[in-house]
């Protein structure tokens, strides 16, 4: 017997159930009406929310009230961090005028030496202060990923409630998932040595957001 | 039983003994109490500021687990349909032996030389490690306190925390040897250069290796998808840069949807560490998709059964909750007199006093039942409610139905059990030995060597009772 059939064959025997075929029509009808747990009842605003957990969380953060004032904004933050102008970006985000704010930037993967990775987000969790970023052709996975610093792009306009109205807009705007969705709180960080937390373990050991967009 | 084979579950009362004894883990293990104890108050308390409550968020977990484990084939084989229709393959094994089995013949089979590993406790209890070293293929293990346990030879203390019993100064000796420098005198003050040393060394390992392993936190049954809760962003690196990633997962793992996945997420990383959210949570869905420039050409699920499925419709199927969230032993006295290797297999704790018996057998772990004060901060603290001191109870009277606990405990219960069955002979004994314990603590209130168990006062006195038994004190108290 395969080892499937013998496993599931002891799942079963355990369960104690038959009628297989009816129960998984049943499970497969109620994945097309998932039901939500405890939702938090938020106080604040979900922008001003939102960013007052992202800056708990060792994000600093910076607005601006257009996408096209974000290449000065990134500059302005590279600058005031003594970090250089080169970065690579994801391409969804290439098409910005990085050049006129002085930065040199180019659109694909991350290698190993990139100091800086510039990023798109799907959206934003305001209940955690949370990045959610979908890999694809227009946003490789790395980006945010291998640089020590990672610069992310944000439409206010995209930060939800909870990690579930995520799920939900990623349902309506997407239908699938991508090969990686990544929720992104803060810098990567370790407590292995005496439990003493270091930011920047083997991720990015800053994260800069810019907010775009009116804020209220 | 191969199960039982690495299990030095039998030895916990010699470890335990050793443990005790070592001021350099004691240092290690009173440092680090505390602050698990005051992160999860504090990531707990966090939850009434959005008015959630902890009790009706963790009935709720309860109960996806529960939903899930009732029907977990149905849930099994929908995740296996569609993690396939999203270009992952499935793969089964029935014991850690197939599990290693499967790894080396896939490794072999792309000419892998180098596997990152991101922390996976299903790979400690198939010692896949040891498997893929005579396979000649390299493990590295990325998580930074898996790396420091690996380079010490050892295995994790704790299943979040895998190196809480290395002092800095026994960190720093493994770094210097292992990456060729001179030893140094490190104070706290230079754990951040040395969390950067070993991000040098990892990042290179991380852009080498041809295999990524790692764990799955949850398998969404909905999307096909494996979800991996990491703080350090290794699960990252190793589920993305290399060419082939494998995910090995017990069975029991799946949860039905991603709304699911969200509650069970305000849970795990507060109980686990005290976060609100762990740094990166990972859905990892098939492979690298047409147009992608990064991310693993193949992905493998290896969906593992090693004990788990006979738990289903047992006394223990409340165990199958388990989200491996490290609570009930960063809430265990016993856990943090001794620490996790104390425990002698790959789960320590209260979760492993239950888990080491029921998968290694309950014959090659005869004392982690008892390794509990029975005071259930454990069961109170777990975030799927597991009553871990019950299920320590009936692994208890298992072990005596089955005759398994030794010959003096047995023959000393039957003879009570004949004795408290005669009133008369019980009341002019049990006066006997009233007196008797009087008359060794001589006055001094309590007893420093108890004769016939010297055991018991071995390290410690043992208070001595009335002077009187509960029937004579009875007896007085009812005349007027």
């Amino acid at each position: 017997m395969s080892a499937r059939d013998e496993i599931l064959g002891r799942v079963r025997q355990g369960i104690g159930k038959a009628d297989f075929a009816v129960r998984r029509a049943a499970a497969v009808a109620a994945l097309n009406s998932p039901m939500r747990g405890p939702q938090p009842s938020m106080k604040a605003d979900l922008v001003a929310r939102f960013r007052a957990k992202a800056e708990y969380l060792s994000n600093t953060v910076a607005a601006v009230p257009g996408l096209d004032k974000a290449p000065a904004a990134v500059a302005a933050y590279l600058a005031a961090s003594g970090l250089s102008g080169e970065a690579v970006a994801t391409a969804d985000v290439a098409s910005l005028a990085w050049a006129s704010a002085g930065l040199q930037v180019e659109a694909r993967p991350a290698v190993d030496a990139d100091k800086t990775g510039i990023s798109s987000c799907f959206c934003a969790i305001a209940e955690t202060g949370t990045l959610m970023l979908l890999s694809g052709p227009d946003s490789p996975a790395t980006v945010s990923l291998l640089p020590e610093t990672h610069i992310a792009l944000l439409e206010v306009s995209r930060i939800v409630a909870t990690m579930e109205d995520a799920f939900a807009l990623l349902r309506a705007e997407r239908g699938s998932l991508p090969r990686a969705v990544n929720f992104i709180s803060g810098p990567s960080r370790t407590g292995d040595i005496e439990q003493t937390i270091v930011l920047g373990a083997h991720g990015p050991c800053r994260v800069h957001l810019i907010l775009i967009g009116e804020l209220s | 039983m191969a199960l039982g084979k690495h299990s030095q579950a039998m030895h916990f009362q010699a470890r335990a003994g050793e443990k005790i004894r070592n001021p350099v883990l004691q240092a290690a293990l009173q440092k680090a109490r505390p602050l698990f104890v005051g992160k999860r108050v504090k990531g707990i308390a966090s939850l009434a500021e959005d008015a959630l409550d902890f009790e009706q968020l963790r009935t709720a977990a309860k109960n996806i687990r529960n939903r899930t484990l009732a029907d977990l084939d149905v849930w099994l084989d929908i995740f296996e349909a569609r993690a396939t229709a999203s270009g992952a393959e499935v793969l089964w094994a029935r014991d850690g032996a197939e599990v290693s089995r499967l790894v080396v013949d896939i490794a072999r089979r792309h000419g892998v030389t180098k596997v990152a590993k991101s922390k996976s406790m299903l790979s400690e209890e198939a010692h896949l490690n040891e498997a893929l070293a005579e396979a000649g293929i390299r493990p590295v293990e990325t998580d930074l306190g898996e790396y420091i346990v690996q380079l010490a030879g050892e295995t994790p203390s704790h299943i979040i925390a895998p190196a809480v019993h290395k002092t800095i100064a026994e960190v720093e000796a493994l770094f210097a040897k292992e990456h060729g420098r001179p030893l140094e005198t490190r104070t706290s003050a230079d754990i951040p250069a040395m969390a950067r040393e070993a991000r040098a060394v990892l990042r290179q390992h991380f852009l080498s290796a041809e295999m990524g392993i790692s764990g799955a936190n949850f398998l969404i049954a909905e999307t096909g998808s494996a979800a991996l809760v990491t703080n350090e962003g290794n699960g990252r690196m190793v589920t993305t840069l290399p060419k082939i990633h494998v995910v090995i997962t017990g069975i029991e793992k799946i949860v039905p949807t991603l709304e699911d996945l969200a509650t069970l997420m305000r849970l795990l990383p507060r109980s686990a560490t005290g976060q609100s959210i762990s740094n990166y949570v990972s859905l990892l869905t098939g492979t690298k998709r047409k147009g992608d420039q990064d991310g693993p050409e193949k992905t493998v699920f290896i969906l593992v059964d090693n004990g788990r499925a006979n738990l289903l419709g047992s006394d223990y199927q409340d165990m199958l909750r388990c989200i491996r969230c490290g609570a009930c032993m960063n809430h265990c006295p016993v856990y943090f007199s001794l620490g996790g290797h104390a425990y002698g297999w790959v789960y320590p704790g209260p979760m492993g006093s239950v888990l080491t018996p029921l998968y290694t057998g309950l014959e090659n772990a005869l004392d982690l039942p008892h390794a509990s004060t029975g005071c259930n901060q454990c069961g109170s603290v777990c975030p799927v409610a597991i009553p871990l001191p019950d299920l320590m109870h009936r692994l208890r009277e298992e072990q005596h139905e089955r005759g398994l606990r030794p010959w003096s405990e047995r023959l000393a219960l039957k003879a009570w059990a004949w004795i408290a069955g005669k009133p008369a002979l019980y009341r002019w004994l049990a006066r006997r030995v009233v007196r008797y314990l009087n008359w060794l603590a001589d006055g001094s209130g309590r007893i420093r060597i108890l004769g016939l168990a010297p055991a018991w006062t071995a390290g410690r006195d043992l208070p001595v009772s009335s002077s009187r038994t509960f029937h004579e004190l009875y007896s007085a108290r009812k005349k007027p």
